[in-house]
């Protein structure tokens, strides 16, 4: 994988960054995002979290208010699970061409997609972390099957690479969203 | 940082009379293991609008202290920050402000 700023022409049409993704690589995403996903579509059916990747997801507002927790749920939590499954299926719809097509390809994202992306992947990682067992700062977790982690790093290097070609996009300080 | 000027700011925000629905409210953003130092500077800024050496003083609050208060006003203001944050996947939450 490879994350670059994109050409001129291409930043004319509106594309902030081009990630070159190999089948394999693609492969993983889509399943993790589809994961994700499922996982978020239950938490719709479901109004108590009792998988704890759900709760670190989706946190209390107000832990110590269970009136204004409650209330706050009622209003937000629908709108938030909507928008997390919309990131997660800006990343599979994206890649599902390229686990078709099964050769390497390069992926324009645009402002929103790259949005999308960094936040997608930001969840992916929360849910990774909950499933190793990743409690405290530097914590290697407790469960890690093998290869689990070189993932969770993995999506780190990618979060972050898509974070800076959006710094170049949005220079400076202060763009609100 | 000058915290004599701070406090003379507290204090006269604390001597205001307040309606009671209209205490004032703050957005915390708690340390997570998860997120990458350089992810959280950059929501910061993007979100909050702070300079870079801001983002970077308040990051590293979260980071040694556990918590940095991010905003503070009204609980609809602070709700929408807290939906942003957990958009981002940041841990935060509302509170009210010490009084």
């Amino acid at each position: 994988m490879k994350i670059t700023v994109p050409t001129a022409d291409a930043v004319a049409e509106g594309v902030v960054g081009v990630v070159l993704v190999e089948p394999e690589e693609a492969r993983i995403l889509v399943s993790l995002s589809d994961q994700l996903q499922a996982l978020l579509a239950e938490a719709i059916e479901s109004p108590i979290d009792d998988d704890s990747a759900m709760r670190r997801l989706l946190p209390d507002a107000y832990p110590h208010d269970p009136e204004l927790a409650d209330e706050w749920r009622r209003l937000s939590r629908r709108g938030l699970v909507d928008r997390k499954i919309g990131f997660a299926r800006t990343l599979s719809t994206a890649l599902a061409t390229v686990v078709g097509d099964g050769i390497a390809r390069s992926v324009p994202l645009s402002m929103n997609a790259a949005l999308d992306w960094v936040r997608g992947i930001g969840d992916l990682r929360l849910v990774i972390a909950d499933r190793m067992g990743i409690v405290i700062d530097g914590d290697d977790g407790t469960f890690g099957e093998p290869g689990l982690r070189d993932v969770y790093d993995w999506l780190a290097w990618m979060q972050d690479g898509i974070v800076q070609v959006l710094e170049v996009a949005e220079p400076g300080d202060g763009n609100s969203a | 940082m000058a915290p004599a000027l701070d406090e003379l700011l507290d204090e006269q925000l604390i001597e205001q009379p307040v309606h009671a629905a209209e205490v004032p409210w703050t957005i915390v953003v708690w340390n997570d293991p998860v997120n990458l130092m350089t992810y959280v500077s950059w929501v910061f800024r993007r979100h909050f609008g702070v300079d870079a050496p801001a983002a970077e003083r308040l990051m590293m609050q979260v980071h040694t202290e556990g918590r940095a208060t991010l905003a503070h006003g009204n609980r609809e203001h602070m709700e929408r920050h807290v939906e942003a944050m957990h958009e981002y996947g940041l841990w935060a939450t509302v509170e009210k402000a010490p009084r």
